[in-house]
């Protein structure tokens, strides 16, 4: 009488939970996933390809457009690796508030990621206090660059200008209400019974299991190894900034929940050593008027707010432009553990676990 | 026995909701008496939002104190724009020793705002001023030129209902 069947389901691209415009082909038993096929490439725009047809310069414009949570990580990256790759040395008040505005922007990020991931799950409240938070790190970078979302904040070599009047005020203000707000964050979830049901014990990657898929970030950290490109790499000014690498080995979405909690509260820690030891100087290195590349070839990884962020540029002698230019983006890679994730488990876990990878699509599909 | 009360009686929950009620209670008791308001939301259309000096709104070009263009064709902000959005063509006049554009056009469809125009100007004569309200209904009120009744290169364009003028 009843048909042991197996049922394929497509969930996205318009899901609203999905981040953006992932599809997932689900191959459902009643309410078990037994085959999950993420399907990519609805906001593809060439990225890439459009970096190698542009200047030095001019290509920041694009890394915006990324990870559009987190513009200024993007800028960062692409700034250090066109420096890497040219030797220029960039003046450390320029380093320090690179430093603070990346700092800021894994707020940002992270922020933005706790609202999206608790609509997801049921938790409505806590959107509207970590919003309130975000708006005014966007208003710190609308002073600093003009912009709150595609920011341009950086210029190869240094910074276009330096800190805006009363800038420090405004950090120090934020920086002293900021821990009481995670605490608020964590009133409303950390004991919530309903936000432990639907995270404790979903979603688990294993260390070697994320080690083997390459997966980076605060999912890795989560399963375990402390590995963070702000320590294994130092880049900007993270060698002189004393902060720890929280890490969790439970390797499910509440481990996560408390790795990106307890990062949040060492970027505020870094914030204020930045605010504290900002050296006196120039912003901008002395640049020449036209970059001119020679054979030459740069990785270069920053640690993103959702993992390792590496772009990769070859130089052709005498050129303009990047003769090729990748990005190893750290959402890319994290989405390929999701299979491995989910498979196995109920419907409504695919929701917890999207949102716990912190996908943004712009930066997977570039 | 512990974890009996624990489910009888939902500390975690109501902790949760005593936060929530706190701040209601705080802004709605508070709502029209403080100078310093507590609610963080703005009235934005009614109410001009407060923007940053260094916003970036639309492209503009100055004139100097005799109302001569300030633009001399070098075409720096041509070259430097990553959607090339920017095209000048150039021309002579009489009594000025360097050049003078005749057609200045700039495609705000597709700009992005990134700032590199102003950068690359040695000469101060284009910024990106407050203007944010840009939305309009026909195509062509994005091509903004120096010709021309509509085109208006010089000064705000003339689109949105809210249009909020650079005022500092």
């Amino acid at each position: 009488m009843f048909k042991n069947e197996e049922m394929e389901i497509n969930m996205g691209p318009q899901h609203p939970s999905t981040h953006g415009v992932l599809r997932l082909k689900l191959k459902l038993d009643g309410e078990i996933i037994t085959k999950c096929t993420p399907c990519i490439g609805y906001l593809h725009r060439g990225v890439e390809k459009i970096c190698e047809n542009k200047s030095f310069f001019q290509g920041q414009v694009w890394t915006d457009r990324m990870d559009y949570t987190s513009a200024i990580a993007n800028n960062l990256g692409w700034a250090e690796s066109i420096e890497k790759l040219f030797g220029i040395t960039v003046p450390r008040r320029a380093v320090y508030i690179r430093t603070l505005l990346n700092e800021f922007n894994r707020l940002a990020s992270h922020l933005i990621w706790l609202a999206t991931h608790g609509l997801d799950i049921g938790a409505m409240t806590v959107f509207i206090y970590t919003f309130r938070e975000r708006e005014a790190i966007l208003d710190i970078f609308d002073a600093f660059c003009g912009s709150r979302l595609t920011t341009t904040a950086f210029r190869i070599g240094g910074l276009r200008e330096d800190l805006p009047p009363g800038f420090e005020k405004k950090v120090r203000d934020f920086l002293a209400k900021f821990p009481d707000c995670i605490n608020e964050y964590e009133t409303l979830l950390t004991e919530n019974r309903i936000w432990k049901k639907r995270t404790i014990g979903v979603g688990i990657l294993k260390a070697e299991d994320a080690i083997a898929m390459g997966v980076t970030g605060p999912v890795l950290r989560a399963a375990g190894v402390p590995y963070d490109i702000r320590k294994a790499f130092p880049y900007a000014a993270y060698s002189e900034m004393d902060f720890e690498i929280p890490t969790r080995t439970e390797a499910d979405t509440y481990a996560r929940y408390q790795v990106r909690l307890e990062e949040m509260r060492q970027s505020a820690r870094i914030i204020q050593q930045c605010i504290d030891g900002l050296p006196e100087g120039p912003v901008m290195a002395k640049l020449p008027k036209v970059l001119r590349s020679e054979v030459n070839e740069v990785y270069h990884p920053t640690e993103a707010p959702k993992g390792e962020l590496g772009y990769y540029l070859v130089g052709e002698k005498g050129s303009l432009n990047p003769y090729r230019f990748h990005v190893r983006a750290p959402g890319f890679i994290n989405l390929q553990a999701l299979p491995m994730m989910i498979e196995g488990g109920l419907v409504a876990d695919v929701i917890a676990t999207i949102g716990t990878l912190d996908v943004v699509l712009g930066e997977i599909d570039r | 026995m512990r974890t009996f009360l624990k489910t009888l009686f939902p500390v975690d929950i109501f902790k949760g909701m005593k936060l929530t009620g706190t701040h209601f209670a705080k802004v709605f008791a508070t709502a029209n008496r403080r100078k310093v308001k507590l609610h963080v939301t703005e009235e934005y259309p009614e109410v001009p939002v407060k923007l940053a000096p260094r916003f970036r709104g639309r492209l503009t070009m100055l004139k100097d104190e005799q109302g001569e263009i300030k633009c001399v064709c070098c075409l720096a902000c041509e070259k430097i724009c990553p959607t090339q959005v920017i095209t000048i063509e150039s021309g002579k006049k009489e009594g000025r020793k360097t050049k003078i554009p005749t057609r200045y056009d700039f495609e705000m469809e597709r700009c992005i705002f990134c700032e590199f125009c102003v950068e690359s100007c040695g000469f101060d004569s284009i910024i990106l001023n407050h203007q944010f309200e840009l939305a309009a209904y026909n195509r062509e009120d994005f091509s903004i030129g120096m010709l021309g009744e509509s085109q208006n290169m010089f000064g705000l364009t003339p689109v949105g209902k809210f249009s909020y003028s650079d005022e500092d």
